[in-house]
């Protein structure tokens, strides 16, 4: 079936192409174009259990749908990124996504170099060495507001605090980040600013594990955490953060996971924040075979479904399903703005 | 001055103690490993691998097989048969046993990340259940000893193991028939050999052993602290065990005491909200201080005679 | 015999190709392309494969020296990746804070810098042998992981950080640049791609004079008589009137001063500033292999080097175009280690008498057959 859409979408693509005379995507001519589309991990690999994989499923729901060639390169380390983008840039790639900010200088280089080929990026921008966006018109940057998708597992702990819910009821929570970094403390955020909300109460602890791969050293921290009486424990720190949930569970209490739905991770795990990475690289693939490419930002909040909430292995009480519903609306509508910056 | 005051107080609680000890755990195994190895002669900077290559095939069994005592097992095998490499490598084939120890991280840094992709694939390392996990074990009545209950008899089955494992080793390597050969082997092996010992098996021994202790200790971190697999998750445990080893003077308990100062680094760092030292001069301390130990400020550190050098029999 | 043990080494890679279910040759195949642009399938462009091969084995031209000239003497610098990072770290300085200054002045300074630096961290290690005997492996393995985690300190939240939030450093002064072969022009087309994406750059240059120099230091001077000397018998050494301990420091400071010069070139050469993109480099281990099968000659260093480069170009393509994980390059490149070491090739002629007859002489400047670790990388003897 999603074939013969293609089929019929190649068609009228070829047809608007003879009509207008202007092609989005260079070749295009043949009723069932394929699309190249290369996609280059950080140093993460393939299964770091969090965004270069969120990103690979991306890819792989998107061959589903369209006719696409995918392509992969791990790199192994951080002098590869340039090499391995340049790769599929100078091999006429539809579309070459690097993943992670660790890649925005890369982009920056390579994009300057093939005007004419399409680069998305997760979590960045192609920029110079200063880190300032170049804005070359051939790279989408995919943003996202990470604190929606803390802001809504901030009202279920928040909530399941004030209302004696939780395991222990001490209004403590804690959050466990890897890096100090933007991406994570923008989770953090809005965790801890709704958390706040619905428990004003409540005392937030925030560790970071300075780590993103050690399950072990972020387990220390939660351990730490939940003997300061934290309640419930949100991991923001990748494969690092499966330590956290691990030690919740050990300890009796309650995690959060984070990026993907981690219901499997572990059973200590109520809810997860959703950042749709694959959402975003299906919508750049989208985006590119539909002829719709545009450079700059795309951001991915809960306004356009690409951050957002699971509830995992709790049963939702009907009432914080409906406060829930409530703060999301609020933020879809604008009347809620969860903070980037972790507030006081 | 409240911060001090605040890291005083947390020295005196159980919980940092109770963390400080799993955490010097996980080093102490392969640090074991190491003082096994280099004791018979046999250099060893592989203990990295063969911890890694333990956690992976711990996994990986434990997912198939849904029983994490047999896994555990597995993943001990595996640490064992990555040493036996080495062994007969540097053994056997007299290579250069750095060398030998280098290609062996290489090696185990490189196929377990290419298995998980071959074996895995898009759908990634499953998680581990509770109950397919090394359990904790808690000592009823002496758990609930004010502070040593909580440190000592509230810990994972593995803590309880690697600590008798370490009085094992010290009596073994210090107290037996065995342990003198060992030493014999690794300080003068003609003569051990001249005097009927057999060099060759008990430096493939020792070698092996210290596979299965690392292999162990990647269980512990896989199975044990985790539930799963993450690429290089030994996070270069194998070194700082390496560097335990050499603070600890090459003997059992000088290594733990090593692990213990490296796992209450980590501790303080994890439960310490106060002080805002960079975390990152703070993970260089254990390397430091082995640097200040080895520069012999405190004390000479001195490893076997014959360590490091390949056996060929009938030399002098 | 390093060929042998090339052979070999991907002979057991194939096979563990085929075991994991993947056609070896296809495997392979890749790696040919990437690594030396020959036989491509799918569209790459040889002249930018060989041109990123030559951008990584730079470095390890000169870190493979600063492996090999202490292998001489019968020292083992594992060291070569933290006294890299030191040069990094002491270029990146430099270029910094004298930014302004021109090419003249300030292009010699940040290589000067980076090999003091370098030779710097590697003198810690040999003046500690020198003196306490402390082994340097193991002072080289620590010394790494301080100069790792001093990296990160500076460029996270240390003093060379370009701004809060940020992994990375300031960039360092135009004339700190090294200047590329190409033109770094996005517009000028050469073999049908911009020129800029050719990143080889002077360095080269640099790094094969690396290459003479050690070759000449070795044989042509009463230093390089001295290192190898110490090398063969530390005992005859004395006799013959050389200091051994003068020596093992010399030898380890400019084993250092090579490792700093290679981080130096690499930030002025291609980096321009220091970025988390070397938290997790391994150039200085690649160098032991590099130094080992190079068997210690300047010009097996640099074919050693072309090999490593070729393969770490080459994962990239197989994995591109043959979906192989490129994770199979350090297994091949384990299995080289494993080879060499263990000398498995001779091993196996001399099991089989009729194949190789009486094994090759070695050539005048290989290094001590057998171990690598001669008496004076013994550690000393233990006091009772």
């Amino acid at each position: 079936m999603g074939n013969q859409r293609l089929r019929f979408l190649g068609v009228v693509a070829a047809a608007m192409v003879v009509a207008m005379a202007c092609g989005g995507t260079s070749g295009g001519g043949t009723p069932a174009k394929q699309y190249k589309i290369g996609l280059v991990t950080d140093i993460g690999g393939l299964n770091d259990k969090s965004f270069n994989h969120l990103a690979y499923v991306g890819l792989e729901n998107a061959k589903k749908d369209f006719n696409i060639k995918d392509d992969v390169i791990e790199s192994h380390n951080g002098s590869e990124y340039v090499p391995n983008l340049t790769n599929f840039a100078s091999k006429s790639y539809d579309l070459v996504i690097g993943v992670g900010f660790l890649m925005q200088e890369a982009v920056g280089t390579v994009s300057g170099q093939f005007p004419n080929v399409h680069f998305a990026i997760i979590d960045g921008a192609g920029t110079d060495a200063s880190g300032a966006d170049l804005k070359h018109p051939n790279v989408e940057s995919l943003f996202f507001k990470e604190q929606d998708a803390g802001a809504m597992v901030g009202v279920i702990s928040g909530w399941l605090e004030k209302n004696g819910k939780a395991k222990k009821n001490q209004h403590v929570i804690g959050a466990v980040g890897g890096i100090s970094i933007p991406p994570v403390n923008h989770y953090i955020a809005g965790y801890k600013w709704a958390a706040k909300m619905e428990d004003p109460s409540i005392a937030v602890l925030v560790g970071y594990s300075n780590d993103f791969t050690d399950p072990a050293k972020c387990k220390t921290v939660a351990k730490a955490q939940i003997d300061q009486k934290s309640d419930i424990e949100f991991q923001v720190a990748g494969g690092c953060g499966l330590g956290v949930l691990q030690q919740a569970g050990q300890s009796g209490v309650y995690s959060i996971g984070v990026d993907a739905d981690q219901k499997d991770a572990d059973g200590s795990v109520i809810a997860s924040a959703l950042k749709k990475v694959d959402v975003a690289t299906y919508t750049a693939i989208k985006n590119v075979v539909n002829g719709q490419f545009s450079g700059g930002a795309l951001t991915f909040s809960i306004a356009n479904d690409g951050a957002g909430y699971s509830v995992d292995n709790l049963d939702l009480p009907a009432d914080l399903k409906a406060e829930l519903d409530k703060v999301q609306s609020q933020i879809k509508s604008g009347a809620l703005t969860p903070p980037a910056d972790i507030p006081a | 001055m409240t911060a001090l005051g605040d890291v005083l107080h947390l020295l005196l609680t159980a919980n940092l103690w109770q963390a400080t000890l799993a955490a010097a755990v996980l080093l102490l195994l392969p640090a074991l490993g190491g003082v096994i190895s280099e004791r018979s002669g046999v250099v060893n900077i592989a203990m990295e691998g063969m911890m890694l290559t333990g956690a992976f095939f711990g996994v990986v069994a434990d997912l198939a097989l849904h029983n994490v005592w047999l896994a555990t097992a597995v993943a001990i095998l595996a640490g064992g048969l990555m040493a036996s490499i080495h062994a007969v490598v540097s053994i056997q084939f007299r290579a250069d046993q750095i060398v030998s120890g280098i290609a062996i991280n290489i090696f185990a840094a490189g196929l377990t990340v290419f298995l998980v992709n071959r074996i895995y694939g898009l759908q990634d390392v499953g998680h581990l259940g509770q109950s397919d996990l090394l359990p904790n074990l808690d000592f009823p009545g002496l758990d609930q000893l004010p502070f040593l209950g909580k440190v000592f008899f509230q810990q994972n089955v593995v803590v309880y193991v690697a600590l008798i494992l370490l009085v094992l080793v010290h009596v073994v390597l210090f107290r037996t028939r065995l342990g003198l050969r060992i030493r014999a082997v690794g300080e003068h092996p003609s003569a051990a050999d001249t005097a009927g010992i057999n060099v060759f098996v008990l430096r493939y021994g020792a070698v092996i052993s210290s596979g299965l202790l690392s292999g162990l200790a990647g269980a512990f971190l896989a199975i044990g602290v985790s539930n799963t697999f993450v690429p290089n998750m030994t996070d270069g445990r194998g070194y700082i065990a390496l560097a335990a080893m050499i603070f600890g003077k090459w003997t059992p308990f000088g290594a733990f005491v090593a692990c213990l100062i490296f796992g209450l680094g980590e501790a303080v760092y994890a439960n310490n909200s106060t002080i805002h030292i960079s975390p990152y001069l703070l993970s260089m301390l254990p390397y430091l201080l082995t640097l200040i130990v080895l520069a012999g400020i405190v004390g000479r550190s001195t490893p076997p005679a014959a360590d490091g050098l390949p056996y060929v029999a009938g030399s002098e | 015999m390093p060929l042998g043990s090339v052979v070999l080494a991907f002979v057991i890679g194939a096979v563990i190709v085929t075991v994991t279910g993947d056609n070896p040759f296809t495997a392979y195949a890749g790696l040919l392309c990437g690594g030396l642009g020959i036989a491509c399938t799918e569209g790459e462009n040889p002249a930018l494969q060989i041109s990123t091969t030559i951008v990584y084995l730079i470095p390890l031209i000169t870190t493979g020296v600063a492996v090999a000239l202490p292998f001489r003497a019968g020292l083992f610098n594992i060291g070569a990746e933290g006294q890299m990072l030191a040069g990094m770290i002491a270029c990146t300085t430099i270029g910094v804070v004298f930014k302004d200054l021109p090419a003249v002045i300030l292009l010699p300074m940040v290589l000067v810098a980076g090999m003091a630096a370098g030779a710097f961290w590697a003198g810690i290690a040999g003046l500690l042998k020198a003196t306490v005997g402390a082994h340097e492996v193991v002072t080289t393995i620590m010394l790494n992981y301080v100069a790792q985690w001093l990296l990160r300190f500076l460029i996270i939240g240390g003093p060379l950080q370009l701004r809060s939030g940020t992994s990375k450093s300031l960039t360092i002064g135009q004339g700190a640049w090294l200047a590329r072969v190409l033109p770094n022009d996005n517009n000028l087309d050469i073999l049908g791609l911009p020129a800029s994406v050719y990143r080889v750059h002077t360095g080269l240059l640099l790094a094969l004079a690396a290459a003479a120099i050690f070759a000449f230091l070795l044989w042509r001077t009463s230093l390089g008589y001295e290192i190898r000397a110490v090398g063969q018998s530390q005992k005859a050494a004395r006799y013959a009137g050389v200091s051994v301990r003068r020596t093992i420091i010399v030898t380890m400071l400019i084993a250092g001063a090579f490792s700093g010069l290679a981080g130096a070139i690499q930030i002025a050469g291609v980096d321009h500033n220091l970025t988390d993109i070397y938290f997790t480099d391994t150039t200085g281990f690649d160098a032991i292999a590099v130094a080992l099968l190079g068997l210690g000659s300047a010009v097996g260093i640099v074919l050693a080097a072309v090999l490593f480069g070729a393969l770490h170009a080459g994962g990239a393509v197989m994995q591109a175009d043959a979906g192989i994980s490129g994770n199979l390059v350090f297994i091949l490149q384990a299995l080289i280690l494993f080879s060499i070491a263990a000398n498995f090739v001779g091993q196996i002629r001399r099991l089989i008498p009729g194949l190789g007859g009486a094994p090759a002489a070695l050539p005048p400047e290989a290094p001590p057959a057998g171990p690598m670790m001669t008496e004076a990388a013994a550690p000393p003897p233990q006091t009772p």
